[in-house]
């Protein structure tokens, strides 16, 4: 077992935690503009019913909710019904969303509502002002929350583990169960650092994009 | 024909009742102003006008045809054209950030274009641009073209928006107290503009605080009191003969 297989062999590992991400954010990114759109509704039911779905999800351990979602049918219907990789996306898929929402809420909610009128007064749709004119303003004010919860998913994909996803922390343990060697686990932090530098540097590069405007 | 007639407009916010019947007529090419203390109705006049707020009753007639009737406790009729028929100028500017001058101005005629499917070719985006060009030497702003909202003063803000406003052809064109956002040295170059508009074409309803400006500009002016019309005609008839007391008492307080 030399330096470069262990290195090569947790980025396969890593390669299952990059899946994670991305499935994430690519289902949660809208979903949560979804779940926003639906604690904003009029309609009081419906904002109810999503802002009460919100708080339990925000309001309970992602690590318990992975555990009710894998093990949960298996115990009421005898059967389970998601594999431990459904059950991984789905699970990570609806916590970000609500921590996504809340972001989008706040921002959206941060927009003045002349920028509205000012839409609807030169005869813009509603639909046409948000995408064209709000939607803007409010990513470049969300960048820097949004950033900051992009990151912890990196390293909260290290949660799947315990509902036996394969990814790169577990990858690293079977080096201790087969061989006693301990170093690749601590090793698997420079994959995560590597990781989150390069988001870092995305963001900061998002961010002078849009530093054209002020909003 | 008229080309604007407001019928017995009336608007309540909760108990508040904040416009109590206007009832007003303005000919093509008329200049109008409204002045008034604040809180006597006039943002919620222009805004009823624009349908940022729906009035509970009354009509609005544009060039005889009615765009908007209200009965009180029932769903207003809105017509199509309505909100084209306005334009607004608001006292801040509103602009939208992200686009430049020149895409301000371009937004909303590009978009409109894109949608219409009735009556007449579309317009294409050089034609849009070139209009938008004109009204920026209209406003005098030809060398902002492509500079941010966040880079100009709040006089070239402000002439961005009515440039602005302009790209829509709105019949009748509002402004809220268009300068009172402004730091009083550059409320001039804004008047000014907002003069050079005057022509036998278009329709206006000013809002204003400046006296000599309302005056000079004017074909009518209009004291609001608490939600009525307190006093109206000429600039010379309101200025200098008001009939009403709360006229002479509001006059002699700004003048
Ligand atoms: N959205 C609103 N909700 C409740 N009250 C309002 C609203 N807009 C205006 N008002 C009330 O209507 C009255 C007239 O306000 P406004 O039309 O702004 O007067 P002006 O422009 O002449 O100063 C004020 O008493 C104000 O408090
Ligand atoms: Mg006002």
């Amino acid at each position: 077992m030399n330096f470069w297989s262990i290195t090569l062999d947790l980025l396969v590992g890593f390669g299952e935690t990059l899946k994670i991400f991305g499935v994430t954010l690519a289902l949660a990114l809208p979903l949560g503009l979804i779940i926003a759109f639906g604690s904003m509704a009029k309609f009081k039911p419906l904002s109810a019913l999503t802002r009460g779905i919100v708080w339990v999800v925000r309001g309970t351990p992602l690590m318990l909710q992975l555990i009710v979602v894998y093990y949960g049918p298996g115990i009421v219907f005898g059967t389970p019904i998601f594999s431990a990789y459904s059950a991984t996306y789905i699970t990570f898929t609806v916590n970000y969303a609500c921590y996504f929402s809340e972001i989008y809420r706040g921002g959206i909610q941060s927009i003045t509502k002349g920028q509205y009128e000012a839409g609807q007064v030169l005869g813009m749709t509603k639909s046409e002002t948000f995408f064209k004119v709000i939607l803007l303003q409010v990513v470049k004010r969300i960048i820097p929350p949004m950033s900051n919860e992009i990151i912890t998913l990196v390293k909260d994909t290290s949660l799947a583990r315990i509902i036996t996803y394969y990814e790169l922390i577990y990858f690293a343990q079977r080096y201790i169960k087969n061989g006693g060697i301990l170093w690749p686990l601590f090793y698997t932090a420079v994959y995560y650092l590597v990781f989150t530098a390069l988001l870092t540097v995305f963001f900061r590069w998002l961010e002078k994009k849009l530093d054209y405007f002020k909003a | 024909m008229k080309m604007l007639e407001v019928k017995n407009l009336c608007k309540r916010f909760g108990s508040n009742e904040v416009l109590k019947g206007v009832d007003l007529a303005l000919n093509k090419g008329e200049v109008l102003s409204i002045i008034g203390s604040s809180g006597g109705g006039k943002t919620t006049l222009l805004r009823c006008l624009n349908f940022l707020e729906k009035a509970d009753s009354g009509e609005i007639l544009v060039g005889g045809k009615s765009v908007y009737h209200a009965v009180d406790g029932q769903k207003p009729v809105v017509s199509a054209e309505a909100q084209l028929s306005f334009g607004l100028v608001f006292q801040q500017f509103n602009l939208f950030p992200q686009y430049s001058v020149l895409g301000n101005l371009m937004l909303a005629p590009k978009l409109r274009a894109k949608r219409k499917s009735t009556e007449g070719p579309r317009e294409t985006a050089e034609q849009i641009a070139a209009r938008a060009q004109k009204l920026l030497e209209t406003v005098g702003l030809t060398d902002k073209a492509n500079a941010y909202p966040c880079e100009l003063s709040g006089g070239q803000q402000q002439r961005v928006a009515i440039a602005r406003a302009l790209m829509l052809e709105p019949d009748i064109l509002c402004f809220d107290e268009p300068t009172s956002a402004l730091d009083p040295e550059l409320t001039g170059e804004v008047l000014k503009v907002i003069r050079s508009l005057k022509d036998s074409e278009r329709t206006m309803i000013i809002v204003t605080h400046e006296m000599e400006f309302a005056r000079h500009v004017s074909d009518c002016v209009i004291f609001m009191a608490d939600g009525v019309i307190e006093e109206e005609g000429t600039p010379e008839e309101v200025f200098d003969r008001p009939k009403s007391e709360k006229t002479r008492a509001f006059l002699s307080k700004t003048c």
